[in-house]
């Protein structure tokens, strides 16, 4: 049914395109649309974001050898870990034609309840791994309230989340006295400083949200039915997808990501404090963005977020390995965002600009 | 059909909403009368927020001064906001009818004007510290704006370089985090830096970034510079702790913790702490304790007439207070006198950290 809901859509916006093309094709968009059609148009699109990374890691390599270095490997995979993990949650939202910004708040919440459950030194618990289980329900839950408010109350996930992220990041710096709290339990803290086979147990985390997140979308029917949600919601609904049950589903499921990013920051850093999320909702929105899927919804997936996250964590990577100036990296990251929506997005489909 | 079954029934949910926010709003209306009633001022504290450990020890500081002079204190936070910041401020000053000292960290250099200005029109005393344009001065203000106090960013960048320095030997390379670019603290301290430098040719600056005063952030910038420069990196300078600490966990993670030194600014607990297992080298600290008490000691006493701010040398006016190093000498010290225990200040020492006038 959802395969009929996009080939519907699509026949739609067909005779619309010469209309448009005309009107508002502008060189700008046209060459590169040409060369995309030259390469096979869509399926070059899609590659676009890998091609980035690519084009990326070849260009730091000559600059800088140290790059290609597998200590150094070791260490984008570590920064790309929680980033990945919160950018798997979000995917799922977006996918949906949603936002969660309760990225933040979430995250600290689930960060602050791992720290103050084990061994610190704040209090005198000591729950070992179950303040990590409690950890990743409090996130889960944060996201299932998300889904209630968004689908119950009827308020659009936006104000929804925004409201979320402000009542998660008050509840932790209630809870942590505005202060930062120390995590010493040291099974836990090996998430980041523990090796398996090379790797940080964090990046191996990482990596099991990622086939989880992978497995969830494709091989089952409610990652079908969050893609259908963000082609067209009517027609999902008319094809009998229990919408509501489905959205609250997707954010609960996105707070259980933002439950072990939040484990997995307190562990690498060996505290909590409120501001532990402090931007990265930004960067996660950014990785998925660049990865290509389409803020709009119905378009992309779990495997483009993966590569997005690449791109920004290489790319951050790559500016200090290049020297770059700290004063202009931000442009650099800006004009890349730019630059890798541009080639993702197939702008001569686009009927709107908003 | 039911769609609308579910809006009209969040429609009554926000009328009694509406209704039960009207009361509360009653409620609040009502307080003033009740801090009116009484004579003896009221001290405010007005920071940025409490989800940083310097500004709770700040409210902690402020605490106990209000304790030890019985008096009522309240505390304003502004989110970072700085329109809400000088709202409240000035519900403040109504509802005391001016009959307040304020001791305020400005969240932003110009909301200084603002909040004298009002404050001396309401007959309200206030002291302001870190932030306030160059052209604000509390001698135009007499008798209202009391003093403003800062610490010399520049004074602290050198004084954590040169023991940096110290303990790698005199030599070798090391690598900078600065704060966010704009912020007078990140720009005085990273100048105190480049004076240490000055000095001592034999230490090689590999390399200054930004972490935007964040551990998370200080976290993957270090792991990418030990990339870059590897093992000939032989010390870290770090415009604040927290970015320090993010620092040390990045070197944590590569076995390198503690055969790497760390310096930073501010005296937070992780920080004490490191200086403690000697993964630090040092921390310096403005003492927000004090900061909090005294700021508002020194509103109280001009409020008074303990003595007259139009009488007093400028150096009382706009001053530099005296920051506190923490090092590997005096660390438990420190430990037993400010961590394990609440600090003891001496209300009634207005002026014993006073080391000279602001630069101008």
């Amino acid at each position: 049914m959802t395969q009929t809901g996009s080939g519907f859509l699509t026949i739609h916006t067909e005779p619309l395109k010469s209309v448009s093309d005309i009107e508002r094709t502008t060189l700008m968009t046209l060459i590169p649309g040409r060369i995309a059609g030259l390469f096979g148009g869509r399926r070059w699109r899609s590659l676009a974001p890998l091609a980035v990374l690519i084009v990326l890691c070849v260009l730091i390599a000559i600059a800088n050898p140290n790059f290609i270095e597998l200590r150094n490997l070791v260490r984008v995979a570590n920064s790309a870990a929680v980033p990945l993990t919160l950018a798997m949650g979000l995917t799922f939202i977006i996918l949906m034609g949603s936002i969660d910004l309760s990225v933040e708040g979430t995250l600290s919440v689930s960060a602050m309840v791992v720290v103050l459950l084990a061994a610190n030194d704040g209090n005198g618990n000591d729950y070992g791994w179950w303040a990590v289980l409690a950890a990743i329900v409090a996130g889960t839950a944060m996201g299932f309230v998300s889904g209630l408010v968004q689908t119950m109350l009827r308020i659009p996930s936006f104000m929804a989340t925004l409201g979320m992220w402000f009542i998660g990041l008050g509840l932790s710096v209630y809870m942590l006295g505005g202060s930062a709290i120390r995590l010493n339990d040291a099974s836990i803290r090996d998430l980041a400083l523990h090796r398996f086979f090379g790797m940080p147990l964090a990046v191996w985390v990482a990596t099991g949200a990622f086939l989880l997140a992978a497995v969830i979308q494709y091989h089952t029917k409610l990652g079908r039915h969050i893609l259908a949600i963000g082609g067209d919601e009517d027609v999902a609904k008319l094809s009998g997808v229990n919408v509501i049950r489905v959205r609250i589903t997707a954010f609960a499921l996105a707070g259980f990501f933002f439950g072990i990013a939040g484990v997995l920051a307190a562990a690498q850093l060996g505290q909590s404090h409120a501001v532990i999320g402090d931007g990265r909702l930004f960067a996660a929105v950014t990785a998925v963005v660049v990865g290509g899927t389409a803020l709009t919804g119905g378009e992309g997936g779990v495997v483009n977020t993966l590569i997005g996250v690449l791109i920004v964590t290489v790319l951050a990577n790559g500016m200090i390995l290049l020297g770059i100036s700290p004063y202009i990296q931000q442009t650099v990251q800006g004009l890349m965002i730019i630059a890798a929506v541009a080639l993702s997005l197939d702008r001569m489909r686009l009927r709107i600009v908003k | 059909m039911k769609d609308r079954t579910i809006s009209t029934r969040s429609g009554t949910v926000s009328r009694r909403t509406l209704m039960m926010g009207a009361t509360a709003g009653l409620a609040t209306l009502a307080m003033p009368r009740v801090l009116r009633a009484q004579d003896k001022p009221t001290l405010v504290t007005s920071i940025r927020s409490l989800s940083n450990p310097y500004h709770a020890v700040w409210k902690t500081g402020a605490e106990a001064y209000a304790k030890w002079a019985g008096l009522e204190h309240v505390t304003l936070v502004s989110e970072g906001n700085s329109e809400k910041g000088i709202a409240d401020i000035k519900a403040m000053l109504a509802k005391t009818g001016g009959n307040m000292v304020l001791n305020s960290d400005p969240n932003d250099t110009p909301d200084a004007r603002p909040i004298v200005e009002a404050c001396a029109k309401a007959g309200a005393y206030v002291v302001t510290q870190w932030n306030k344009p160059a052209d604000l001065h509390p001698k135009d203000f007499n008798p209202n704006y009391v003093s403003h106090i800062e610490f010399d960013g520049i004074a602290s960048g050198k004084t954590i370089a040169e023991i940096l320095f110290k303990t790698i030997g005199g030599k070798g390379g090391i690598v900078a985090l600065g704060g966010l670019i704009s912020t007078t603290a990140a720009i005085e301290r990273k100048k105190g830096l480049d004076a240490a430098l000055a000095a001592n040719p034999d230490i090689k600056l590999l390399d200054f970034q930004v972490a935007n005063w964040k551990s998370t952030e200080a976290f993957d910038l270090m792991g990418n510079l030990l990339t870059r420069f590897g093992d000939d990196i032989k010390g870290i300078w770090a415009a604040n702790d927290d970015m320090g600490s993010g620092a040390l966990e990045a070197l944590r993670a590569e076995n390198l913790a503690g055969k790497v030194p760390i310096v930073g600014v501010d005296g937070i607990k992780t920080a004490v702490d490191a200086v403690r297992t000697g993964e630090f080298a040092c921390t310096v600290t403005s003492d927000p304790f004090w900061q909090g008490g005294m700021g508002l000691a020194i509103g109280y006493n001009a409020k008074i007439g303990k003595f007259d701010p139009v009488k007093e040398p400028p150096e009382h006016r706009e001053f530099y207070g005296k920051a506190v190093l923490i090092s590997h000498d005096n660390v438990e010290e420190y430990y037993k006198t400010n961590v394990d225990a609440k600090p003891e200040i001496d209300w009634n020492d207005l002026w014993g950290r006073v080391t000279g006038a602001i630069r101008t």
